[in-house]
């Protein structure tokens, strides 16, 4: 289990989704015991990062899906736009990000999306995302004991049109925040965005020794900054990570919808 | 063949040749023996007000329950099968509460009104994948009154499973006289304080006992203090308000 959830792929196989221990054991013959065992997950990699700016939120995910050393495909997008009403989603206002094992992303997106649509139809107004954000935690704590293996990310615009970013562990624990950044290059991302976005151990330059020390004063970012630091945090997670490469799929929801974009990143 | 109500009245899920469930039709009858319920909606506010029928003067007046919170934002007042109501808040209840824990937000009040009367037509044998809670039709009306993001609102929800949007309604025995007067006296200005002395003047020229702080009862839904069932200092007061003959 360690290696789910550790950085890098195995070293020593495929990294298969189901066992690979050996289907005859040496000692069977013998009449001895023999271990059998499940192996439900696979990290599929890749990482996916989004920020919350005034009256914008930006969610961008990389397009590689891969297992162990190898890669499967070099499109296979981990953003979605949630909760329109066509099956394009083009009037969707919504968007869940999702990166870990890509068959339960998948799956927990359609159920996500489900659910807006059901809500739409009982109570006849789409979804808020503080409701999707809650319905989702729920949804993910539903299965506590045989979890969903992703780490979601969900934004939109909240009902006083600010940029909101909830993000979410495998087992629903939930939380808004200004930015964050999931999957295989979440450490190397977030202290990027800690201080980029948060302005974290950012100082005013000459306020004081020690204590006295000022911290930068905090404000939101502009879309065209935003967009800089995404793909900048790409280009760096792409050199220094293995699963992380090939395209960038970066969404940016407004008030007057959400915007898709697509950037080659390098594929080695 | 039959005469008009004589079999097709018994089988509790059986049309008649003219179209007719009459069992439900006559679970309308129950409603109309019950004691009156009447409720007023307004810009900032509903007000519901109900009968008490003190029938004994050994009765303690604050027994007979006839209005119930179902979320801090919507409340009902009843009239018919007091018992039969029970359940259908219970469910109403547990639906406002499910809400609040999926969705993290008020459940609508339509929502609301139309989760009670998904209840209504789960009687006689059960269909598949619902369960039958009830052998014959709910014998209560009710007046659910609430406040979300789109206002004040007030629903008539019918044991028949219908429901509709009312500005004021009256339901019980002194339904019609009472319907009448409202139909009269509403108007879109109304405030909170002419709410309460319409339904409380329109309950008293319908009930038969004399109209006083102990045999009616009055609940109010706001936007800023949600349901709230009126004091007895508070139902003194706005009972001397009325205009005295």
């Amino acid at each position: 289990m360690s290696a789910l959830f550790s950085q890098n792929p195995l070293m020593n196989g495929p990294n298969y989704s189901f066992s690979d221990t050996p289907v005859s054991h040496p000692n069977e013959a013998h009449g001895e015991l023999r271990e059998h065992r499940f192996n439900p997950y696979t990290d599929n990699g890749g990482s996916t990062l989004a920020i919350a700016g005034a009256d914008f939120a930006i969610v961008a995910g990389d397009t590689r899906l891969t297992s162990g050393y190898s890669i499967h495909t070099r499109y296979s997008p981990k953003v979605f736009k949630i909760g329109g009403t066509t099956a394009d989603q083009k009037d969707a206002t919504i968007v869940l990000s999702v990166v870990g094992f890509a068959a339960d992303g998948t799956a927990l997106r359609e159920r996500l999306d489900a659910a807006c649509k059901m809500y739409r139809y009982r109570h006849g107004k789409p979804m808020s995302v503080n409701a999707a954000a809650k319905r989702l935690s729920t949804m993910l704590y539903q299965k506590r004991f045989f979890p969903y293996y992703v780490y979601a990310i969900l934004a939109g615009l909240d009902e006083e049109g600010k940029g909101a970013v909830y993000s979410y562990d495998p087992v629903g624990s939930y939380e808004r925040e200004m930015c964050r950044a999931g999957g295989a290059a979440a450490s190397l991302i977030m202290p990027f965005l800690d201080n980029q976005v948060n302005f974290k151990n950012q100082h005013i330059p000459g306020s004081g020794e020690g204590h006295a020390i000022q911290e930068r004063e905090k404000k939101p970012l502009l879309r065209e900054q935003v967009e800089i630091l995404v793909k900048d945090a790409f280009d760096g997670a792409v050199e220094r990570h293995i699963e992380v490469g090939d395209g960038l799929q970066m969404m940016v929801i407004t008030s007057q919808g959400v915007e898709e974009h697509y950037l080659p990143l390098k594929k080695d | 063949m039959f005469m008009a109500r004589s079999e097709y009245d018994r089988g509790i899920n059986t049309f008649s040749p003219e179209g007719r469930l009459f069992q439900v039709e006559y679970s309308l009858e129950a409603i109309k023996l019950g004691s009156t319920a009447i409720g007023v909606a307004t810009s900032s506010g509903v007000i519901l007000g109900v009968e008490k029928r003190v029938t004994s003067t050994l009765i303690e007046t604050s027994s007979v329950e006839k209005i119930v919170e179902i979320d801090r934002h919507i409340g009902c007042a009843m009239s018919g099968l007091q018992a039969d109501a029970r359940s259908m808040v219970e469910h109403a209840r547990v639906e406002c509460q499910s809400h609040a824990f999926n969705f993290n937000e008020k459940l609508r009040v339509e929502s609301c009104t139309q989760a009670i009367c998904d209840l209504a037509l789960r009687f006689g044998e059960s269909a598949d994948g619902e369960e039958r809670i009830m052998s014959r039709p709910f014998g209560v009306a009710l007046l659910i009154a609430g406040v979300d993001e789109d206002g004040p609102q007030l629903y008539h929800a019918e044991p028949s499973g219908t429901f509709y949007r009312y500005d004021a309604k009256a339901i019980g025995s002194g339904s019609e006289g009472a319907q009448a007067e409202l139909q009269n006296e509403y108007h879109k200005s109304l405030t909170i304080e002419d709410a309460e002395t319409l339904v409380l003047k329109t309950l008293k020229q319908v009930m038969e006992e004399k109209l006083d702080s102990k045999n009616v009862q009055l609940a109010s839904v706001t936007k800023e203090r949600g349901f709230r069932i009126y004091t007895d200092e508070e139902m003194a007061e706005v009972v001397a308000r009325l205009p005295a003959n």
